[in-house]
């Protein structure tokens, strides 16, 4: 559907205006000037900030080939509960190669080329094995949720994000009569909790094939 | 609009970290009745195995605790082995991948466990890719 196609471009140009500013303990010989940078919400952070950057200490990443290396690692364990890894394992080093090369130098097509093999599933299945995911609780202390779920029930229905979070993590959910306290969110947006599981894993997963779930309290400004 | 990073988690060298405890070959270690609390005091069962020329542990099943990086039980595993501190090890899951090294073994285990256990295998070379 035309439209579906859209939702995959919207994606991956998404954007994420960032300033960054010195630690005020940092001392420095003139004041340092806060630095802009607009984000693509579905890359890497050392793949974004350039050598002068100054320095963030979010993470020891001494090369590009430490992230791609996390990213291929995170395309192989969602192919293992997707496909029990027959998808990736089926495409070659260089169909890998192009995953990766696709992200870093933001090529929508060369990326898709590729990933669509990923985010395909027999007809008669009714979507992949298992969906990945991720979970991410501001309020917790683990670093995510992430477990088994299947996107169809024994039933045959489509599981929809309201079941993957009844499931999960139902604290998140609001009961009836209650404010809500807790924003659902996938891309910087709250998608309706009826949106079928598969559809958000084939539409709004980040280029890694996980689809990164965040649950933050309702801002109350 | 509430934006986010995608964070690759840190490569913490950790030589304090409490080695995983070892089980009986013969059973596997029950959870403690009172773990139920406090989910990173479970343990799980991983049963370690070794590929290519890669030295066998003496011990393959161990006990480990829920929370533990697979980076963690890398550092274990090449101390156990006393290799040498340059070399490199890999741990993959189902033979077919190579999981972050921040990633917890409690993860893995509740996706990629069978007959409650974690199988993962290690080798000093890149198997799998």
């Amino acid at each position: 559907m035309a439209d579906d196609k859209d939702v995959l471009r919207d994606v991956w140009f998404g954007r994420i205006p960032t300033c960054f500013t010195l630690n005020p303990d940092e001392v420095t010989e003139r004041e340092a000037e806060p630095y802009y940078l607009l984000l693509p919400r579905v890359s890497y952070l050392p793949l974004v900030t350039d050598k002068n950057f100054p320095d963030v200490d979010l993470l020891h990443c001494p090369s590009n080939s430490v992230v791609e290396a996390h990213f291929m690692s995170s395309i192989k364990e969602a192919d293992a509960l997707k496909h029990k890894s027959q998808v990736v394992n089926d495409m070659q080093k260089k169909d890998h190669k192009q995953l990766w090369m696709g992200l870093q130098n933001d090529k929508f097509d060369q990326f898709w080329a590729m990933n669509r093999k990923l985010m395909e599933y027999p007809t008669e299945e009714g979507g992949f094995r298992y969906i990945p995911f991720r979970i991410y609780q501001t309020t917790s202390d683990r670093p995510f949720i992430q477990k088994l779920f299947r996107p169809v029930s024994t039933e045959g229905n489509p599981h929809t994000l309201f079941d993957l979070l009844k499931e999960m993590c139902p604290d998140a959910l609001t009961k009836d009569g209650e404010e809500k306290r807790f924003q659902v969110v996938i891309h910087g947006i709250e998608p309706l909790l009826e949106t079928p599981l598969q559809w958000l894993s084939e539409h709004l997963s980040h280029p890694d094939n996980f689809l990164h779930i965040c649950i933050i309290p309702t801002p109350t400004d | 609009t509430w934006g986010g990073f995608y964070v690759v988690g840190a490569y913490k060298m950790s030589d304090s970290a409490e080695s995983p405890t070892e089980t009986q070959k013969e059973e596997i270690h029950p959870p403690p009745d009172d773990s139920a609390t406090n989910d990173d005091k479970k343990k799980i069962d991983v049963l370690l195995k070794a590929v290519g020329d890669t030295p066998i542990m003496k011990t393959k099943k161990w006990a480990v605790d829920k929370g533990r990086t697979v980076q963690s039980l890398a550092q274990f595993i090449s101390r156990f082995l006393k290799l040498d501190a340059t070399e490199q090890l890999f741990i993959y899951v189902n033979q077919s991948f190579a999981p972050s090294p921040d990633q917890e073994v409690g993860v893995l285990f509740d996706c990629f466990g069978s007959d409650g256990k974690l199988v993962l295998h290690y080798c000093k070379s890149q198997a799998w890719g």
